[in-house]
C-alpha cells in the first residue's frame, strides 16, 4: 500500500471573480520512503494540493471532491480535530519562505515546542529539550541559546533549518516541502537541499517535494508528478520522464540551462491559464507546439503506458514513434 | 539598564516640550481676548477705572514675557494660581474634578478595549457572515451617532420615562430614581457611571473593533498562521495567542492614545451628564478666559499626553521584539 493516494481530488476557490479550478481532477501517489518530485509553473496548484492534504487550504478555497488516503485511511471524512492530530505529527509542511512562516512575536522554543505540547501533552521544559534536539539534528548553530532568540535574529537559511526542524519535531511520516530554496541564495540553496537529502535519507522519510526546479528533481526524486494548471500532465519515475515526457515536460525541460550543451534556453510561449474558465480538452493545448484539433476537443486521460509511467496526452505515443 | 536610560533620556526630552507647549498656549491665550472685560461685560455700573484695577489685581497690565515668566516660575513649583472666577485654588479645584473624569474615562476605554477583543476577532474570523455584519453595523453606528444625542435618548429612556437611573452628576439624588431605592454610596456611583459608560464605552467600541477586525483579517493571511495550523495548533490558540499579538499593536496604539488624551476626552458626554469633570471645566473655563484655570489643565493633559505616549512606546517594544528601545 501506498503512503499517500490522492485520487481525483478537486479543490476550488469560489473567489469573487469566479470559481478558480486551481486542483481539478488530481490523481498521483505516493510510495513509502519515496523522494516524490511535484512539479510544475507557479499556477499549477502544486501548493493547494499539499495543503488539501494537510486540509488547510485557506480561504475561499474548498475541496470539493476525491480521495486521500493517507496509510489506507480517507482523510476527508475525519473529523476536524482527528484531523488536527495528523498535522504535524503524522503529516508536515515546509513553506516557501521561512520568514513569513515563523511568527515573528515569539521566540523560536516558544512557537515549537508549542506544537510538541499540542500534540504529546508534555511539559514546557520537556518540549523545550525536543526542540533543542531537532534543531541539532538541522545542523543550526547553538540550538540551546537559538530556542531563546526571534525570527528575526537569524538569516534566511538558519530560518529555514528552523522552519524544517519545526517539521520534522514530530517524526512525521509524510513531508511536504513547498518550494523550499525558492527564496534562498544559490548557496544556501545547496545546503538546503543537501540537508532534505541527508535527513531523508536518515529517516528514511517520505518526502514531497514541489519544485519548478527540474534541477532539483533530477537531484532528489525518484518519482515525479508533473502538474499543469491543476491537471496531472504525466507521473512516472524520473528516468521515463527525463527520457519519454509528455510534452509539456519536454517544454519545461528545454528551459532549463545546461552547462553542457550550447542551445539556446526555449521559453514555454503564454502564460498560464486563467483557471475560472480554463481551456477546453487538453489544458496545455493552447501552448502546445504539438497540439492538434483533437487535443483542442477531448481531454486526455491519464493513462499507464508502461513502467508504471502514466501519460495524460493524445499524441504522447505517436510523437514518440509509436514504439508504446 | 538601558531601559531605565532609555526613560530618563525620554523624559529630559519632555521638559522643551512641556516649556514649549505651554508658552505657545499662553500665546494663544492672550490673543483671545480680555478676561476682565469678559467678566464684567454684563455689569453697566462697573467704571473703566474699576477694570483697570482688576487687571493691575490680576497682573494683566504687565509684558506678557514677565506675565509668563511669572507663571513659569509658579508651575515649576507645583502652583497654577487661582481662578479668576470665584478665587480657588486652580490646583484645588484640578484635584476635585480629575478624579472624576478619570473614572469615567478609564473605565470606558478599559472595557471598550476588552469587549473589542474578542468581537474584532470573531467578526474577522467569521468575514461575512451575518454575525460579521451586525458587529460591523453595531461599529458603524457607534462611530457615526453623536454623543450628545446617545445620551439624551439614554437619559429620556432609562432616567425620564422609566426612572432607574440617575440623568446627571456623579453622586448623590437618590430620589431621581426611586425603582430600586438604594442607599450604598458605591452602589449610587456604579448608578450614576452606568449611562455616561456606556455612551463613551459605545463610541470608544467602535473605533477598537474596526481597527482589530482590519488587523486580524490583514494577520489571519500570513504564512505562519498557515504554518501553526499545518503544525496542528488548535484554531482557538492560533487566533488568540499567534494572531491576536501580531494584530493587537494599532489598538495598543490606539488605547495609549486614549489614556492620554482620556482627560480631555470627554467634554460633550460630561456636559450631556453634567458630569463634575475636568472637560467641562475646561470648556467653561476656556468661554470665561479663565486664564490660570485654562493653563492648569492645559499642562495637566500635556503632561498626561507625555507620559502616555511614553507608556505606549514601552509596551510596544515589549509585545514585538523586533522594536528596539535607544
Amino acid at each position: 500500500m501506498n503512503l499517500l493516494e490522492i485520487e481525483n481530488l478537486k479543490t476550488y476557490f469560489f473567489t469573487e471573480a469566479g470559481v478558480v479550478k486551481a486542483v481539478d481532477d488530481v490523481t498521483l501517489s505516493v510510495e513509502r520512503g519515496c523522494t516524490v518530485g511535484l512539479v510544475g509553473e507557479s499556477g499549477s496548484g502544486k501548493s493547494v494540493t499539499a495543503q488539501s492534504v494537510l486540509r488547510i487550504v485557506p480561504r475561499p478555497g474548498k475541496i470539493i471532491g476525491g480521495k486521500i488516503l493517507f496509510n489506507g485511511e480517507d482523510l476527508l471524512i475525519k473529523k476536524e480535530e482527528e484531523m488536527r492530530k495528523y498535522r504535524g505529527k503524522k503529516i508536515s509542511l515546509i513553506f516557501q519562505d521561512p520568514t513569513s512562516s515563523l511568527n515573528p512575536l515569539f521566540t523560536i522554543g516558544s512557537q515549537l515546542a508549542d506544537i510538541v505540547i499540542e500534540h504529546e501533552k508534555v511539559k514546557k521544559d520537556e518540549a523545550l529539550e525536543q526542540v533543542v534536539k531537532a534543531l541539532r539534528i538541522v545542523k543550526l548553530p547553538d540550538p540551546d541559546h537559538a530556542i531563546y532568540q526571534y525570527p528575526h535574529q537569524f538569516s534566511g537559511g538558519m530560518k529555514q533549518r528552523i522552519c524544517i526542524a519545526r517539521a520534522l519535531l514530530l517524526n512525521p511520516e509524510l513531508l511536504f516541502a513547498d518550494e523550499p530554496t525558492t527564496n534562498l541564495d544559490v548557496t544556501i540553496q545547496a545546503q538546503i537541499i543537501a540537508l532534505l537529502k541527508d535527513l531523508q535519507r536518515e529517516f528514511g522519510m517520505t518526502l514531497v517535494m514541489i519544485t519548478h526546479d527540474m534541477g532539483i528533481v533530477a537531484e532528489m526524486c525518484k518519482y515525479v508528478v508533473v502538474l499543469y494548471a491543476g491537471n496531472v500532465m504525466e507521473s512516472g519515475s524520473i528516468e521515463e520522464i527525463f527520457e519519454r515526457p509528455h510534452p509539456y515536460t519536454e517544454a519545461l525541460l528545454k528551459a532549463v540551462p545546461r552547462l553542457d550543451e550550447t542551445r539556446k534556453l526555449i521559453s514555454i510561449p503564454g502564460n498560464i491559464p486563467n483557471l475560472i474558465d480554463p481551456p477546453s480538452g487538453c489544458r496545455f493545448h493552447p501552448r502546445c507546439q504539438y497540439a492538434i484539433d483533437l487535443c483542442k476537443e477531448r481531454k486526455p486521460e491519464l493513462e499507464d503506458v508502461g513502467n508504471s509511467h502514466f501519460i495524460s496526452c493524445h499524441r504522447w505515443r505517436e510523437l514518440q514513434g509509436g514504439r508504446y | 539598564m538601558g531601559l531605565a536610560k532609555y526613560i530618563i533620556r525620554r523624559a529630559i526630552y519632555m521638559v522643551p516640550l512641556i516649556i514649549g507647549i505651554s508658552l505657545v498656549s499662553f500665546l494663544v491665550m492672550y490673543a483671545a481676548g480680555d478676561p476682565i472685560q469678559l467678566a464684567t461685560a454684563g455689569n453697566p455700573s462697573i467704571t473703566e477705572a474699576q477694570r483697570q484695577f482688576l487687571r493691575e489685581y490680576y497682573g494683566l497690565n504687565d509684558p506678557i514675557p514677565v506675565q509668563y515668566l511669572r507663571w513659569l516660575d509658579h508651575f515649576i513649583h507645583g502652583d497654577f494660581g487661582k481662578s479668576l472666577y470665584g478665587g480657588r485654588p486652580v490646583n484645588e479645584i484640578i484635584s476635585s474634578l480629575v478624579w472624576e473624569t478619570a473614572k469615567l474615562q478609564l473605565i470606558s476605554i478599559l472595557l471598550a478595549f476588552f469587549i473589542s477583543i474578542p468581537a474584532g476577532v470573531y467578526s474577522a474570523v467569521k468575514q461575512r457572515s451575518a454575525a460579521d455584519y451586525t458587529v460591523s453595523s453595531v461599529a458603524i453606528f457607534g462611530i457615526s451617532v453623536p454623543v450628545f444625542w446617545f445620551g439624551i435618548v439614554l437619559i429620556l429612556v432609562f432616567s425620564y420615562y422609566l426612572g432607574w437611573l440617575p440623568s446627571a452628576g456623579a453622586h448623590g439624588a437618590p430620589y431621581l430614581w426611586p425603582v430600586f431605592g438604594i442607599k450604598n454610596e458605591f452602589l449610587d456611583e456604579l448608578a450614576h457611571l452606568v449611562l455616561p459608560v456606556t455612551v463613551l464605552t459605545f463610541a470608544n467600541l467602535a473605533y477598537n473593533v474596526r481597527l482589530l477586525r482590519a488587523g486580524m483579517l490583514e494577520v489571519l493571511r500570513q504564512d505562519y498562521i498557515l504554518a501553526a495550523r499545518a503544525s496542528g495548533i488548535p484554531e482557538r490558540k492560533i487566533l488568540y495567542k499567534y494572531a491576536l499579538k501580531n494584530a493587537i499593536t494599532p489598538l495598543l496604539t490606539l488605547l495609549g492614545l486614549s489614556i492620554g488624551t482620556m482627560l480631555a476626552g470627554a467634554p460633550v458626554t460630561e456636559t450631556v451628564f453634567s458630569w463634575p469633570g475636568l472637560g467641562r471645566a475646561y470648556v467653561t473655563a476656556s468661554l470665561r478666559l479663565d486664564f490660570p484655570l485654562i493653563m492648569g489643565i492645559t499642562m495637566i493633559i500635556t503632561i498626561m499626553i507625555l507620559i502616555a505616549n511614553l507608556v505606549t512606546d514601552l509596551v510596544y517594544a515589549w509585545v514585538d521584539p523586533r522594536v528596539t528601545i535607544d
